[in-house]
C-alpha cells in the first residue's frame, strides 16, 4: 500500500493579531500519501494557505501534530525545519519568489548551496533540470529578463533541486494566463506520473483541481467532507 | 558554501552602487588617516634614528636648560659656560668634549647674500668627532687646516644656495674673508646641509660671542659605560654650578645618544597614539554607517529572507550572508582608504623631497597593511553582527508574505 508521506492530526493554528486572536485552521486532520497528487482547495480566507504553511514545514502549529516521513515536527525549532524543507520539500509559489539579482542556474543551485552539494554537482543538476523543461537557453538570464512561465518554469527546477519528496504549490498557476498555466500543470503532472513525486497544490480554482487524483475542500478553518456541498460552494464562489 | 555565500554578498552590494559606496565612506576616512599619518611618523622615525645612528653610541649631548623645558631650550636663550666645559672636560669617563656653537649670519658669496646657519666647532678636538662619529665625509675638497680662516660647506649650499660655488672660492661673513676648502656630502637632511661650519675661534671672532657654548659633545673614554659617564657628567656640572652660581637649580641635560633617541620615539610613540585614537573615532563612526545601512538592507530583503528559508537556509546560513556583506563593507572600505593613505603617503614624500627640507620616506609595512585591513573588516563584521540577527530570526511565512 501508498506510505503515508504527511499527516496532520487535529491542527489548531492561532494568529494574534494585537489583541485579537484569529484562529485559521480548527482543527484540521488530513493524510497526503507517497506518490498521490492531492489538490487542497478553498475560498482565499478559507485557510488552506495557512494549512499549505504546515504541510510544508514553514510554519508550526499552535495545537495539533504534524508529521512529515513520520517524523513530528510540531515542536521543531526553526533550523530543524529549515533542514527538512531543504531536504524533502519542493515550494514552487504564485509570486514566482526567485531572487532577482540571481541568475537562473544560481535561482535553481540555491537549495542545494544550502545543504552543502559541491560546485561541480549542483552546476550539473541544475543544468539537467533547466534543459528538462526546456530552459536551457535561459541558464543565464535573469528573472526579469524572462516572462511568467519561464520564471514558474524555474521556480519548479529549483523546487527540484534536492530531489525532494513532495512538491508543494500555491497557486502556480495564479498568475498567468489560462494556456501558460496549462504549461505549468502539464509539467506538475509529468513529475507525478514519471517521477512519482508526491505533488499538493492549493487552489481555489476548480480547473486546476480537476487536473488531480484527489481535491480537499477547505472552508473556515475546517475540512469540508460532504463533497456536493464543497463543490457546490466553490462553484458559486467562482460565479460570483 | 561561503565562496557562494561571497558571490551573493557581493552581487546586493553592486546592487545599489552608490549606497554601497556612500557608506563605505566612513571607513576609508577613517583607514585613509591611520595608513596616511602612521607610515609617514613611522617615515619620521626612521629617518632620525638613522641619523641618531650615524652618530655612534659612545657620544654624549650636553645641552643647557632642561630637556623638559623645551620651549627655553627651543628659544636658544641659554648658553653653557666656560665653567661648564671645564667640569665636562673633567669629569671621569670622558675622553675629549667639543664645545659647538652656531648662529644664522649672512653670507655673501660673488655678490650673492643669504643667511645661513653657521656651526662653530673646534678643529683641535671636533674635527676627529665630526668625521668618525658624525660621518661627515667631504664629496671635494679638503678639511680646513687648524689657524686658517677657512671653512667647509654643506652640500646644499652648492647645489642650493649658491649654485656654481666651488672649493677654493671666497665667503665673505660679517665683513671677513674666508676661503671654502671642501663640501660636505649630504649629511641626511637639508636643514644639515645647508650650513657651513668652521673652527670655534673663528666663528666667535665673527660672531662676537666670546664666550660659552650652546652645546658639548663629549666622547667616552673606551672601558666606560656611557651610562655611567653621563652621571659622572652631571654630578660634575651639578657641583660646578653650586660652587660658581651658588644655585642647586641643574639647569642642564646631559644625554647620550641612546636616550636621543629613546626621547624621539617616545614623542612620536605618542604622537601615533592619538592619531589612531581618532582615526579609530572616524572608523566606529564608519561602523554606525554600515550598521545603518545593513538595517536597510535587510528591510529590503524580508522577502528575500523569506524565500531562502524557504528552500532550505537555516538561521546561521542567513546570518552569514548578512555578516560576509557587512564585513565587506568594511574590507573594501579599509582598501579604499588604504590606497588613498599609501598615496598621500607617497605625494607627501614626493614633495617632501623636491622641495621640503627633509629626506623622508613613507613607510609601508605589512603589519600596517594587515593591521588596518583586518581591523576594518572586524569593525564591518561587528556592525552587521546585530542587524544580521535580526534578519537570520525572521519567521520564514510572515517574510514570505512580505511587500
Amino acid at each position: 500500500m501508498l506510505e503515508e508521506i504527511i499527516k496532520l492530526e487535529n491542527i489548531w493554528k492561532t494568529y494574534l493579531l494585537g489583541k485579537v486572536k484569529l484562529t485559521v485552521l480548527k482543527g484540521v486532520d488530513l493524510v497526503v500519501k507517497k506518490g498521490s497528487f492531492v489538490a487542497i482547495m478553498g475560498p482565499s480566507g478559507s485557510g488552506k494557505s495557512t494549512l499549505l504553511h504546515m504541510v510544508g514545514a514553514l510554519d508550526i502549529p499552535s495545537k495539533g501534530k504534524v508529521y512529515i516521513d513520520g517524523e513530528d515536527i510540531s515542536s521543531l525549532p526553526e533550523d530543524e525545519l529549515a533542514k527538512i524543507r531543504g531536504k524533502k520539500i519542493g515550494f514552487v509559489f504564485q509570486q514566482f519568489n526567485l531572487l532577482h539579482n540571481l541568475t537562473a542556474l544560481e535561482n535553481v543551485m540555491l537549495p542545494m548551496v544550502f545543504q552543502g552539494v559541491s560546485e561541480k554537482q549542483r552546476t550539473e543538476r541544475a543544468k539537467e533540470l533547466l534543459s528538462s523543461i526546456g530552459l536551457e537557453e535561459r541558464v543565464y538570464h535573469r528573472p526579469a529578463e524572462l516572462s511568467g512561465g519561464e520564471r514558474q518554469r524555474i521556480a519548479i527546477a529549483r523546487s527540484l533541486a534536492n530531489d525532494p519528496e513532495v512538491i508543494v504549490a500555491d497557486e502556480p498557476t495564479g498568475n498567468l494566463d489560462s494556456s501558460t498555466g496549462k504549461k505549468i500543470m502539464d509539467i506538475l503532472i509529468d513529475l507525478h506520473t514519471k517521477d512519482k513525486k508526491t505533488i499538493i497544490v492549493v487552489t481555489h480554482d476548480p480547473n486546476i483541481a480537476s487536473y488531480t487524483e484527489e481535491t480537499i475542500n477547505i472552508m473556515d478553518g475546517e475540512v469540508v467532507k460532504d463533497g456536493v456541498l464543497a463543490s457546490k460552494y466553490l462553484w458559486k464562489k467562482k460565479n460570483d | 558554501m561561503i565562496k557562494e555565500f561571497i558571490k551573493i554578498a557581493i552581487k546586493s552590494l553592486k546592487t545599489r552602487p552608490i549606497r554601497s559606496w556612500l557608506t563605505m565612506i566612513g571607513v576609508v576616512i577613517g583607514v585613509f588617516l591611520i595608513v596616511s599619518l602612521m607610515s609617514l611618523s613611522e617615515g619620521i622615525k626612521g629617518a632620525v634614528m638613522q641619523q641618531l645612528k650615524m652618530m655612534g653610541n659612545d657620544l654624549i649631548m650636553i645641552f643647557p636648560g632642561e630637556m623638559s623645558d623645551m620651549a627655553t631650550m627651543m628659544a636658544g636663550g641659554l648658553e653653557l659656560t666656560e665653567d661648564d666645559m671645564k667640569a665636562v672636560k673633567k669629569a671621569e669617563g670622558v675622553e675629549t668634549m667639543v664645545p659647538m656653537n652656531y648662529k644664522g649670519e649672512a653670507v655673501r658669496h660673488e655678490g650673492r647674500v643669504k643667511t645661513i646657519l653657521i656651526n662653530g666647532v673646534s678643529w683641535e678636538d671636533g674635527m676627529d668627532i665630526l668625521q668618525n662619529d658624525f660621518g661627515w665625509t667631504l664629496k671635494e675638497g679638503e678639511w680646513p687646516a687648524i689657524g686658517k680662516k677657512e671653512l667647509i660647506v654643506g652640500s646644499a649650499l652648492q647645489t642650493d644656495l649658491f649654485p656654481g660655488l666651488e672649493t677654493g672660492d671666497e665667503m665673505v661673513i660679517n665683513g671677513r674673508k674666508f676661503i671654502i676648502t671642501g663640501v660636505l656630502n649630504s649629511l641626511g637632511n637639508k636643514q644639515d646641509d645647508s650650513t657651513l661650519t668652521l673652527d670655534l675661534d673663528l666663528f666667535k671672532d665673527i660672531t662676537g660671542e666670546r664666550k660659552g657654548a650652546k652645546m658639548i659633545l663629549a666622547r667616552v673614554k673606551p672601558g666606560y659605560d656611557v651610562d655611567e659617564v653621563v652621571e659622572n657628567i652631571k654630578a660634575e656640572l651639578a657641583e660646578t654650578r653650586k660652587r660658581v652660581r651658588g644655585s642647586d637649580s641643574p639647569s642642564f641635560s646631559v644625554l647620550s645618544s641612546e636616550k636621543v633617541a629613546d626621547i624621539v620615539s617616545n614623542i612620536l610613540g605618542m604622537v601615533q597614539l592619538a592619531v589612531i585614537g581618532f582615526a579609530s573615532i572616524a572608523i566606529i563612526v564608519g561602523g554606525i554607517g554600515i550598521m545603518n545601512t545593513m538595517y536597510m538592507s535587510v528591510h529590503e530583503r524580508i522577502k528575500e529572507i523569506g524565500i531562502m528559508k524557504a528552500v532550505g537556509a537555516r538561521n546561521k546560513t542567513i546570518t552569514t550572508i548578512f555578516l560576509i556583506e557587512s564585513g565587506f563593507f568594511g574590507l573594501f572600505g579599509g582598501l579604499g582608504g588604504m590606497i588613498l593613505g599609501f598615496g598621500l603617503a607617497k605625494l607627501v614624500e614626493f614633495g617632501v623631497k623636491t622641495t621640503g627640507s627633509f629626506y623622508l620616506q613613507a613607510s609601508i609595512t605589512p603589519q600596517l597593511i594587515l593591521f588596518s585591513l583586518a581591523f576594518s573588516f572586524l569593525v564591518g563584521c561587528i556592525a552587521g553582527y546585530l542587524p544580521a540577527r535580526s534578519a537570520a530570526k525572521m519567521n520564514p511565512v510572515e517574510a514570505l508574505r512580505y511587500e
